[in-house]
């Protein structure tokens, strides 16, 4: 159960970046970025898209990274207790 | 049509421009003076660069002079098709998070600072880095040379023809060339903390008042180009990716891009100079924020689509627009500081990274012909300026676009990629199958930029390459005998 919990952010992290990929490179983009319409804050569509993908994909390096050095923190934790 | 006299106005900018080459030299020649005599402190920084340093030499070195000139001359033309940049870098690095670490642990606990010895070593294979080093310097001079020919355009635009390309160009990278060869990676380091931040300001600068000054703003402007260019269903697109270009060429360059990105040597070296794996892994958290810089830049280049008067050449036309208009010549030299820091900030990293590898990977470990530390780093000091004059001939000599010179670039690197992949995550590592697969993807990646018409559906030679590369990787790895990520760790199988 633990072992389920601790893969599912390495999961989520990798989920979501192959679907970045998808909307960013991919045919993602075609499908759902390439138009010039709707203008937000006077941007194209297109380019607002590819920002979208760009804060999501910060967040969740953000996120990510949190989470490494939680783990990291508790194997060290783990291992000077082993030490002791 | 604008104010700008000639002879006064030039020395001005020329002036600017000379102002910005002499802080960079002193960044530079001071930036490593915290280093080590050893070939480790020149090539590595002692495996000691920080958060700060790492940002930026990452940053900045990706931002060249293609993402100054190029990429608005991109959207000039081919309007939202110029967002593919934006995409690939966007995910590009995210594979850095887990390869670099990987590789940084690899390089301090068996001496590796370069990417092919890195490859070579866990493939037990030393022709290998050989190879590696070769291909690195096929696609290290034409981008260099990219670098050199964007300033040498940049300072003979700028000074409305006064100053040759070739001066500028030499100009620019002697002071480049003078500090690589004094403060090594340090060097190139902390000049791109001082260029990135330059680049960056400039760049928002520029990318926010052009549009207000030409069309009164960001939405007007992109208004009036959707009035000017609508968006026929079936027809010519502009703000609709991938405007004024295939489909196939927005996925083939984003592909392509994407994968040549995390295999860049001069990039992938990095992890072995970084201070630790928290740094590295924090670099690529937050190299996105360095990605925002593009938006200013894809602004300047549609600020040009409805300009009354066009530069000769698309790259030409953030330089075009300000030579036509009434600024201010310091205006004027404070944009040509930045699009030099822009290209210096990757020249210098690229000519310190390919000098490195071919000693280290060429001479060292394929040839094995051992070298004290101080050997080592005289090698590499020669063959900066070797590899700087022969990319300096190709710039003056090169009459292409700048982005076909770039895009022809990432094809061979993306070779790396199966290597790169068996050799940090694989359990198993064949040599020989490797350095065959490399090989033949080299081959028919460079086979295919000869005779493009051969190229099936139009894909990137580069791709097709990599196809190439992991069909003779998986041929031989039956034929061998072996698993490169089986799950049974076995000891590597001997060259």
């Amino acid at each position: 159960m633990s072992s389920a919990r601790s893969r599912l952010p390495h999961v989520l992290f990798a989920l979501h970046s192959v679907v970045a990929t998808f909307c960013v490179v991919g045919p993602g983009y075609r499908w759902w970025g390439a138009s010039a319409r709707p203008f937000v804050l006077g941007l194209p569509w297109s380019l607002v898209w590819a920002l979208i993908w760009l804060v999501a994909v910060f967040a969740s390096l953000l996120l990510y990274e949190r989470f490494t050095r939680s783990v990291e923190g508790e194997a060290a934790r783990s291992a000077s207790g082993d030490g002791r | 049509m604008g104010e700008f006299a000639l002879s006064t106005d030039a020395w001005i900018v020329s002036g600017v421009a000379l102002a910005y080459l002499a802080g960079c030299l002193w960044v530079g020649m001071r930036g490593g003076s915290g280093a080590s005599d050893s070939a480790l402190g020149y090539v590595a920084g002692d495996r000691a660069l920080g958060p700060l340093v790492m940002y930026f030499i990452i940053g900045a070195t990706v931002f060249s002079a293609f993402s100054f000139l190029a990429t608005p001359g991109l959207a000039l033309t081919s309007g939202a098709a110029v967002f593919y940049v934006l995409g690939y870098g966007l995910v590009g690095f995210i594979p850095f998070y887990f390869l670099g670490p990987r590789a940084a642990r690899l390089g301090r606990s068996r001496g590796y600072i370069t990417q092919a010895e890195m490859v070579a070593g866990e493939c037990r294979h030393a022709p290998l880095a050989g190879t590696m080093a070769l291909v690195s310097a096929l696609s290290f001079i034409p981008y260099l040379a990219l670098q050199i020919k964007g300033a040498g355009l940049v300072v003979n635009r700028l000074t409305e023809g006064q100053v040759p390309e070739w001066l500028g160009s030499a100009v620019c990278y002697v002071v480049v060339l003078a500090y690589v060869l004094k403060s090594g990676v340090l060097g190139v380091g902390w000049t791109n903390v001082f260029q990135g931040v330059l680049m960056m300001a400039l760049a928002w600068a520029f990318g926010l008042w052009l549009p207000y000054k030409l069309y009164g703003g960001v939405g007007p402007m992109f208004e009036q180009i959707a009035a000017a260019k609508p968006e026929v269903e079936g027809g010519p697109l502009f703000l609709s990716a991938p405007g004024a270009k295939t489909w196939t060429w927005f996925l083939n360059s984003g592909v392509i891009s994407m994968i040549g990105f995390v295999c860049w040597p001069h990039l992938f070296m990095k992890a072995f100079s970084a201070r630790d794996e928290r740094t590295l892994r924090r670099t690529v958290v937050f190299y996105p924020t360095f990605m925002v810089f593009l938006v200013p830049i894809f602004l300047i280049g549609f600020a040009g689509v409805l300009f009354p008067s066009q530069p000769a050449s698309p790259e030409q036309i953030l330089p075009h627009m300000l030579m036509s208009l009434d600024l201010p010549a310091l205006v004027v030299g404070l944009f040509c500081a930045g699009a030099l820091a822009a290209g210096m900030s990757t020249g210098d990293a690229i000519v310190h990274a390919s000098a490195s590898i071919l000693v280290r990977d060429g001479w060292i470990t394929a040839l094995r012909r051992p070298l004290t530390s101080t050997q080592e780093r005289t090698a590499v000091r020669v063959l900066i300026v070797v590899l700087m004059l022969a990319s300096y001939a190709l710039a003056v000599l090169y009459d292409g676009d700048l982005v076909s010179l770039l895009l022809y670039a990432y094809g061979p690197i993306a070779q790396f990629l199966p290597g790169l992949l068996v050799s940090l995550l694989g359990r198993r590592r064949d040599g020989v199958a490797l350095h065959a697969a490399l090989v033949v993807g080299v081959v028919v990646c460079v086979s295919l930029k000869m005779f493009p018409e051969s190229a099936p559906w139009g894909v990137h030679e580069g791709l097709c390459g990599l196809a190439a590369n992991v069909v003779v990787l998986l041929a031989l790895s039956f034929a061998r005998g072996w698993r490169p990520f089986s799950a049974s760790s076995g000891s590597n199988a001997p060259a």
